[in-house]
């Protein structure tokens, strides 16, 4: 490929459009809300007040990538963090409480992804379990919110460990693991497989159902740690799910460049994404202009970031093809003089 | 000249009824290792009703179908893939988002020597290698095998998922192959790949049953041509005893049936 065509051009987009994105975001914060914005502390702070959007967006990007939105993310976050609160109220080791809270979460996770394997639409199921799990979460603890002993998961929601806060690690461990899943590990491969074409894979001899449902057991059990996480944060645990993170999260693994069709995008990227909306809602803030804003503007980066990746992957195609049709006679041509 | 080669599969009687219509209507037709038939026929002749017997979408309402012998009851594609028969399929069955090379190793992938490999981590260096070396011993050209297969041509598609087809027909013992319209959507140097991968499939020993429209391809890479017309078989002969003209005839009913097939 030489020189800048335009295939290069909407290929750099793709690939890259995003990491632009928030660099450029960043540049103009740092002017517009100077001096505050472009400070190490406020870039901390942005890393501890993305982390739990991140940490949603990665529970609906393995949803996505595997071929289904689930919507129950709040529910089990709810739920789970309402058992493990329950647990360390009552005396019981922090560490055994957080893994019942995980374990719970990975348990809806493989509820929904059962129920959808009989047939059944994975929107109106995970709807249903976002139901019954925020009405069991209100239930277990008569609606009110639980604050008991939660001060003592301080190292793990407010802590600052050599300047970055605490709950940025538990970003970066899923990040660095889940990518290193999907993109360099068998399972990972026909994971993102089923998501993208289920049949290719039965037809190779390969249960895709199996990994169908890993893609459930993933976003619950990643609704957990989200849900653990912030309970941390904020030292307590509500019944109520926060079914706002749905629609962060889902704008974070949009702006990564997914069509949200399944099989297919970068988990590195939705990272960014998340990043994307906590860099504008921490500017905004600073600013002093109304929250409701960062609302109206995720809502049009969602369409806008949807449209863009339309767009961008209907021009690639097209060119792509007509490009590798060239290489192809090339190489025929050789063949021939040999 | 194939009699002396093990029979692949042996279709018998086979009648096949969509209410008062009759799709197949006595058919017998049997394909020996190491043999590529071409099945022809107009529109509507059944060829594709016969193909989707063998590879277990369709069953017939009367009629055998043996396997090496053995007489099976295909009540899903599953089944008959079991059996060893491989079916390219028209819809391709390709995961878009992955690379060629990935697409044809897709559940045999190579994994890392040592505890990374234990962990389920891929050699993608030895995997795109052998993905090389088989698609070369094939004689299959695929353009780019580390590009997304979405970003090829419906050709090149098709080249991806005939050479899957293909290899994994070959890694099994006494393979049979199934072609449905292998070059309907290919260029010029595309059709002559199809060829001679059919060709040399034949030669490895594979039975191949191709159903085409496409009578060049037919007569240069079969040895025995199947003419069917309104659900009979009107021909079963040798490539190198007949002529266009022949098979034109038969496949429009201009000629008479042959006479004492099989």
């Amino acid at each position: 490929m030489k020189k800048f065509d335009s295939l290069s051009i909407l290929v750099f987009i793709r690939s890259w459009g995003i990491t632009t994105l928030l660099v450029l975001l960043w540049i103009f914060f740092s002017i517009w809300a100077a001096p505050i914005f472009g400070t190490l502390e406020n870039f901390s702070l942005m890393l501890g007040a993305s982390s739990i959007g991140a940490i949603f967006a990665a529970a609906i990007a393995m949803g996505v990538y595997s071929g289904a939105l689930d919507l129950s993310v709040p529910g089990t976050a709810a739920l789970s963090a309402i058992i493990m609160a329950q647990m360390i109220g009552a005396g019981m080791d922090q560490g055994l409480a957080i893994l019942t809270a995980l374990f719970i979460g990975a348990g809806i996770g493989a509820l929904n992804g059962l129920i959808v394997q009989t047939g059944l639409n994975p929107l109106a199921v995970t709807i249903g379990t976002l139901s019954i799990t925020s009405g069991l979460a209100a239930i277990v603890t008569d609606g009110l919110p639980l604050f008991e002993k939660l001060d003592q998961l301080a190292w793990l929601g407010t802590s600052i460990y050599f300047g970055i806060p605490s709950t940025f690690y538990v970003v970066a461990i899923i990040f660095v693991v889940g990518t290193i899943f999907l993109t360099k590990t068998r399972g990972g491969i026909r994971f993102m497989a089923a998501g993208g074409n289920p049949e290719a894979l039965r037809r190779a001899g390969v249960n895709s159902n199996v990994y169908r449902l890993l893609g459930f057991i993933l976003s619950g059990l990643l609704a957990a740690v989200g849900g653990v996480v912030t309970s941390a944060y904020t030292s307590q645990a509500t019944p109520a799910a926060p079914t706002s993170v749905l629609f962060d999260g889902l704008t974070a693994v949009a702006l990564s460049g997914l069509a949200l069709s399944g099989g297919r995008g970068s988990f590195p990227k939705v990272w960014i994404g998340s990043m994307v909306i906590a860099a504008i809602g921490s500017g905004l803030l600073i600013k002093g202009i109304q929250s409701f804003w960062t609302t109206s503007i995720t809502g049009a980066l969602l369409i806008g970031a949807l449209a863009l990746e339309h767009v961008i992957g209907k021009a690639v195609a097209k060119q792509a093809v007509t490009k590798s049709n060239v290489s192809a006679h090339k190489d025929v041509k050789k063949a021939e003089v040999k | 000249m194939s009699n002396n080669k093990e029979v692949a599969l042996d279709l018998q009687g086979i009648d096949l009824h969509y209410g008062y219509v009759k799709a197949l209507d006595g058919v017998n037709f049997k394909v020996h290792q190491g043999e590529a038939v071409a099945l022809l026929g107009d529109n509507g002749a059944g060829k594709s009703t016969l193909l989707k017997l063998m590879s277990g979408v369709h069953r017939q309402t009367h009629g055998t179908i043996r396997v090496h012998g053995n007489e099976v009851s295909f009540h899903s594609p599953k089944d008959s893939a079991k059996a060893g028969i491989e079916m390219v399929y028209q819809d391709l069955a390709l995961v878009d988002a992955l690379d060629s090379a990935t697409n044809l190793l897709l559940g045999r992938e190579i994994l890392r020597k040592g505890p990374l490999g234990w962990l389920g981590f891929i050699d993608k260096k030895r995997m795109l290698e052998e993905a090389n070396s088989e698609t070369e011993r094939l004689g299959v050209k695929i353009a780019n095998m580390t590009r997304p297969v979405e970003m090829l041509s419906g050709g090149q598609r098709q080249g991806v998922a005939l050479a899957r087809a293909a290899v994994r027909v070959t890694n099994k013992p006494k393979g049979i192959l199934l072609l449905d319209e292998p070059t309907a959507a290919l260029g010029y140097e595309q059709k002559v790949m199809v060829e001679s991968l059919i060709k040399r499939l034949a030669e490895h020993g594979i039975a191949v049953v191709v159903v085409t429209h496409d009578l060049p391809l037919a007569f240069s890479a079969t040895s025995r041509m199947v003419v069917l017309n309104r659900g009979r078989k009107v021909c079963d002969i040798e490539t190198k005893k007949t002529t266009y003209e022949e098979i034109v005839g038969w496949i429009t009913g201009a000629k008479e049936p042959q006479k004492d097939m099989d």
